[in-house]
């Protein structure tokens, strides 16, 4: 596994087996984790043919700034319901309506429900490209030093403090949308490792992936940042500074889906890929392990042989003294 | 940021993985513990660290040339599967099957780390740092693979906290949710009865007691194994180890008396005997006839006679013999709390019968014993109680959920920070959760 999946297998999972032609409605309450603090609570509150899904994510308030209200509406539409309590946004599923419906659409209803939380996560990354697309036919009018203001420096700031410490900021230009990533390592190991990681990451193209975005690393915030309220930085912190620099052909209408949801995975797909790596390590030690103890069980002396019967080479024996 | 998520409670047995979060009242994934790698399938995989003897002189300092992992540079080590996923892998070309865990035990900790990897990051899809995890072992796990467990646990995933319990204790946990228990005790004898083996392990205030430990050779893969010899000798125009399973799971119960049971099934047979539609592959659909298997399949609990020839004690004397090979001081409770758990317990009436069976042993011993005293000594009585309750399929897994979801939880853990103080050896060691002063 490369790549970290974006949609919630257990929602997933869970759907289609109740939607499957065959399936008897049972009733279900699991409260589940995804990555980034989201939760999620699948129930079955009034009947067992009505699914319930809820999700809460610790930086709902800012997403609805950035448009998520619109994005959810465009995709669950029909199946929203009032958000539970203690939960931000609620879909519900009527088993009952779907059964007749084609197989089709029901695996559509799968596929977008169990990308709920990458739905929501992505308001603030297609609000900048919407910006962009503004922003670029602004600049046809104008030369580099001819651009008002606005058009040059681009538009605001989005920040999502999608974790305790960390966040994501995006910003569209009119040539380009930046993303930023605050990362913070508590380890010191996996400080190690996320640098050997980050700093392929920016040499990917010098390796001839021309159409990978530029990635900088850097310690402290860049500029783009300047104003930004309780960043963090220098080199005595662990906070470190993940720029993607994503260019006109990675925000075509026909990519865009694809890069929102990579890019919205790169944290934990970092995570995952520095705890494969540790794991990768680990086996090469135990392998290592095995080998030197090998190599000490043939070492073992062996038998004194003083006080042996002994044979020359003409068939006579003799006591060997010691 | 730990503090508010809930526990990851994994439960790794030979068979099944149940994995979830602590609260819900059933596993979130049950899925078989099997990884499917590139390459033949490892056959014997004895070996701690999982290859096969090498029988040419190794290169120890190239690190070894051949199939493993570590003379890998890529990413093969990322191109594996797991669950349910591993068995279709593995059923095309080039990939093999393992099962890291035997005996309950993990014998390949490379393949379980991997496993573990993906357990958490493609299905729970947590990050392990900010979540706590209960683990599970079986009982008599050397304290060495505690050890492993927790330098994976913490060095390649730095879980926030972990905490490792008893499988036993934890299935005495999940029957507190029985209307029968009254008071949470964590003294009980625990039948654990899965796809390969039996278990009854008396457990004393919390603590396993390891010298009585006693297993029987006969779980639910015999059973159907059983099933599945009755329907090739009545010729049956499906026999096939599915279509046993099928009917073990679904038309068999436990009954109080096999010759009366028989008679009952001759008198009214329209009633007793059933049908089972299989379909095959290929689109044809038979009937198979399901007859006294229905209550001689469990029966082999009680009379291993009729299916073993090498193992002849009764399910109820090997729990009695665990008992009276106890600490006397907790005999009573042992008998009072004998809670059953997995998969091959969920027969109807298996607790009941069980109950009925030890009680007439218990019985006779005490009036045997008031005879020999001639009349002097009266015996108050013993009481022998089976608790049978709803979670006994995952009884382990839910009992972690259970203790999972207390606010206590939490300081009973372990964290990375003591484990960087201390070390490994850290584990060796857990308070007891659940136990006497907690809530």
């Amino acid at each position: 596994m490369l790549l970290l999946d974006y949609q919630n297998v257990l929602i997933e999972s869970l759907l289609r087996d109740r939607l499957a032609p065959d399936a008897s409605p049972s009733s279900v309450d699991q409260i589940v984790s995804d990555f980034d603090n989201v939760t999620f609570h699948i129930s079955t509150p009034e009947s067992k043919s009505k699914i319930l899904v809820s999700i809460t994510i610790k930086c709902w308030k800012e997403l609805v700034t950035y448009g998520a209200q619109a994005i959810l509406d465009r995709e669950y539409g029909p199946y929203i319901v009032q958000p539970e309590q203690g939960y931000d946004f609620s879909v519900q599923v009527d088993l009952d309506t779907m059964a007749s419906k084609p197989q089709e659409e029901k695996d559509e209803l799968v596929r977008r429900v169990s990308l709920l939380k990458r739905n929501a996560m992505a308001a603030p990354f297609e609000q900048a490209f919407d910006e962009f697309a503004s922003l670029q036919d602004q600049a046809k009018n104008y030369s580099s030093e001819t651009a008002p203001q606005g058009v040059r420096e681009g538009g605001e700031v989005r920040a999502i403090h999608y974790r305790e410490e960390e966040a994501i900021y995006v910003k569209a230009s009119h040539d380009r949308v930046t993303v930023i990533f605050s990362t913070v390592f508590k380890e010191e190991t996996d400080r190690v490792y996320g640098k050997v990681f980050l700093q392929e990451f920016v040499d990917a193209r010098k390796r001839g992936v021309q159409n990978a975005p530029q990635v900088l690393f850097r310690h402290d915030a860049p500029m783009e940042l300047q104003g930004q309220p309780g960043l963090r930085g220098g080199r005595g912190e662990n906070v470190g500074y993940v720029t993607f620099v994503l260019f006109p052909r990675h925000l075509t209408p026909q990519k865009r889906d694809e890069t929102i949801s990579h890019i919205q995975t790169f944290r934990d797909y970092f995570h995952y890929h520095i705890k494969a790596s540790k794991a990768y390590i680990h086996s090469r030690m135990r392998r290592r392990t095995a080998d030197f103890l090998q190599v000490l069980r043939r070492a073992r002396p062996e038998e004194a042989d003083a006080g042996k019967e002994r044979k020359t080479a003409s068939g006579r024996t003799f006591r060997a003294q010691a | 940021m730990a503090s508010q998520t809930p526990a990851v409670v994994m439960d790794n047995g030979t068979g099944y993985s149940k994995l979830g979060f602590a609260g819900n009242d059933s596993p979130s994934f049950v899925f078989p513990t099997a990884i499917a790698t590139k390459g033949p399938a490892g056959g014997g995989g004895g070996t701690g660290s999982g290859r096969p003897a090498v029988a040419n002189k190794p290169n120890f300092l190239s690190g070894g040339a051949g199939g493993h992992l570590s003379g890998k540079r890529g990413t093969e080590d990322l191109d594996f599967f797991i669950g349910d996923e591993a068995l279709t892998a593995a059923s095309g070309p080039g990939y093999g099957v393992h099962y890291p865990i035997r005996h309950g035990q993990i014998e390949n900790w490379d393949h379980m780390e991997r496993f573990w990897s993906n357990s958490i990051f493609k299905y729970l899809r947590v990050e392990p740092e900010d979540h706590h995890f209960l683990l599970t072992e079986p009982p008599l796990n050397p304290p060495e693979n505690r050890e492993n467990t927790a330098e994976i646990m913490f060095e390649s995933f730095n879980c926030a906290g972990l905490y490792i319990a008893v499988q036993a204790v934890l299935a005495l946990a999940a029957s507190w949710t029985s209307s029968k228990v009254q008071d949470r005790s964590l003294t009980g004898t625990v039948i654990d009865s899965g796809e390969g083996v039996t278990h009854v392990i008396p457990v004393a205030e919390g603590y396993v007691i390891g010298s009585s430990i006693k297993s029987i050779p006969i779980a639910g893969r015999d059973i159907t194994y059983f099933v599945q010899s009755l329907l090739r000798d009545r010729g049956e125009p499906d026999s096939s180890l599915r279509t046993a399973e099928r009917i073990k799971e679904e038309f068999c119960y436990v009954c109080p008396d096999v010759v009366k049971e028989f008679s009952r099934f001759d008198r009214e047979p329209e009633d007793r005997f059933k049908k089972y539609d299989v379909r095959q592959p290929g689109g044809r659909s038979v009937t198979v006839d399901v007859g006294y298997e229905r209550f001689l399949a469990p029966e082999i609990f009680f009379n291993p006679e009729i299916y073993s020839s090498d193992f002849l004690t009764p399910l109820p004397n090997i729990v009695d013999t665990v008992i009276q090979t106890s600490p006397i001081d907790v005999r009573r409770g042992l008998y009072k709390n004998i809670v059953l758990s997995g998969g091959s317990t969920l027969y109807k009436d298996f607790g009941r019968r069980l109950q009925r069976d030890i009680r007439h042993l218990v019985d006779a011993r005490i009036k045997d014993s008031e005879v020999r005293a001639g009349g002097q000594a009266r015996s108050g009585g013993l009481d022998v109680q089976v608790i049978t309750h709803k979670r006994q399929r995952h009884g382990p897994w839910f009992g972690g959920s259970l203790l999972g979801q207390t606010p206590e939880f939490k300081s009973y853990c372990h964290t990375k920070a003591e484990y960087e103080e201390i070390g490994p050896s850290i584990v060796r060691r857990f308070a007891l959760l659940g136990g006497p002063g907690s809530t």
